[in-house]
């Protein structure tokens, strides 16, 4: 019930914006600002994140007038989002440099330990630990666009197909292979660190 | 033996998905709201999407086959017809081509 009125008050708002009154948009963009915020920061670099909000909301802006009132405004606003950041990584990829140096001989050997690890609480514990995100860092850089959006979604956020690929804009069969792929480079990749890890 | 995935350990995967959602609380400033509404008012107010075009497309792939099957109609028409002389314009012109003249066709002359 409480939905259907918030649903009712977006498309409200964005009747505004299409009569004209371009200040209305302030709106949409404070009571989505936090939800857009979270999707960007997860997808792009912390100094990249401001730039891509900018830019998802101007998107979200110019496309109001293909918004059909039928769906659900905020999905709809998210797949603006995820894939403004899809493009981010189209453009970053052509330019990109990722150094295997970027990793150090901590990296080998904090993986080997989180395989071999078994209990609840030490997986907390190397969960919160840099490496992780040092190295996941590393391997999401080696990746084309295409594969580092859908592993985010899938594997990282555990998206269904289904949902990964209304974002995307993409059609399931789709995701599911580029899922697949992904998936099959990250395991390259991180048997990479391992071995680096053995090497005398 | 098969070789297990590395990707597909649970530990590794946890730490990997906390990695990841750590990076949502990382904090950022507040100009950039300022940006969004300044492109915003510098793109000015929107013109309505137009249900015209959708229509139009739907509109012309129904009456596609339609149009071949005329276009096919008229291509035998136009390549078994017999030119008629009497009827024919050119054909008045044919006949006159001693005097093609403009003056003459349009009887202006005297």
């Amino acid at each position: 019930m409480q939905n259907d009125a918030v649903r009712s008050s977006d498309e409200e708002i964005v009747r505004q914006v299409l009569d004209g009154n371009v200040n209305a948009f302030e709106s949409i963009l404070t009571r989505y600002k936090v939800q857009v915020l979270k999707i960007v920061k997860k997808h792009v670099p912390n100094d990249a994140v401001e730039e891509t909000t900018q830019e998802a909301f101007v998107r979200t802006y110019q496309s109001l007038p293909t918004f059909k009132g039928t769906g659900d405004f905020s999905q709809w606003l998210s797949s603006i989002a995820v894939r403004t950041c899809y493009d981010y990584w189209r453009k970053a990829y052509r330019s990109r440099e990722v150094p295997m140096s970027a990793l150090t001989e901590k990296h080998p050997h904090w993986l080997e330990q989180v395989i071999s690890e078994a209990s609840e609480e030490s997986r907390d514990e190397l969960g919160a630990q840099r490496e992780a995100r040092e190295i996941l860092s590393w391997a999401l850089g080696k990746l084309s666009a295409k594969n580092r959006m859908v592993l985010e979604l899938v594997y990282l956020e555990g998206l269904s197909v289904q949902e990964a690929a209304e974002l995307l804009g993409w059609s399931k069969a789709n995701v599911k292979v580029r899922s697949f792929r992904a998936r099959m480079k990250l395991e390259k990749l991180l048997r990479i660190v391992k071995e680096q890890g053995r090497r005398p | 033996m098969m070789r297990s995935r590395i990707s597909e350990n649970e530990s590794l995967r946890k730490a990997f998905r906390d990695a990841y959602a750590a990076k949502e609380r990382e904090e950022t400033g507040e100009e950039w709201q300022f940006q969004v509404m300044k492109r915003v008012r510098r793109i000015g107010p929107l013109t309505p999407a137009s249900n015209f075009l959708p229509a139009f497309e739907h509109f012309v792939w129904r009456l596609a086959p339609v149009s071949c099957l005329l276009v096919l109609v008229l291509t035998f028409f136009f390549v078994n017809m017999e030119p008629d002389v009497d009827s024919d314009y050119l054909g008045t012109m044919a006949a006159e081509m001693e005097k093609p003249t403009l003056v003459e066709l349009f009887g202006l002359e005297g």
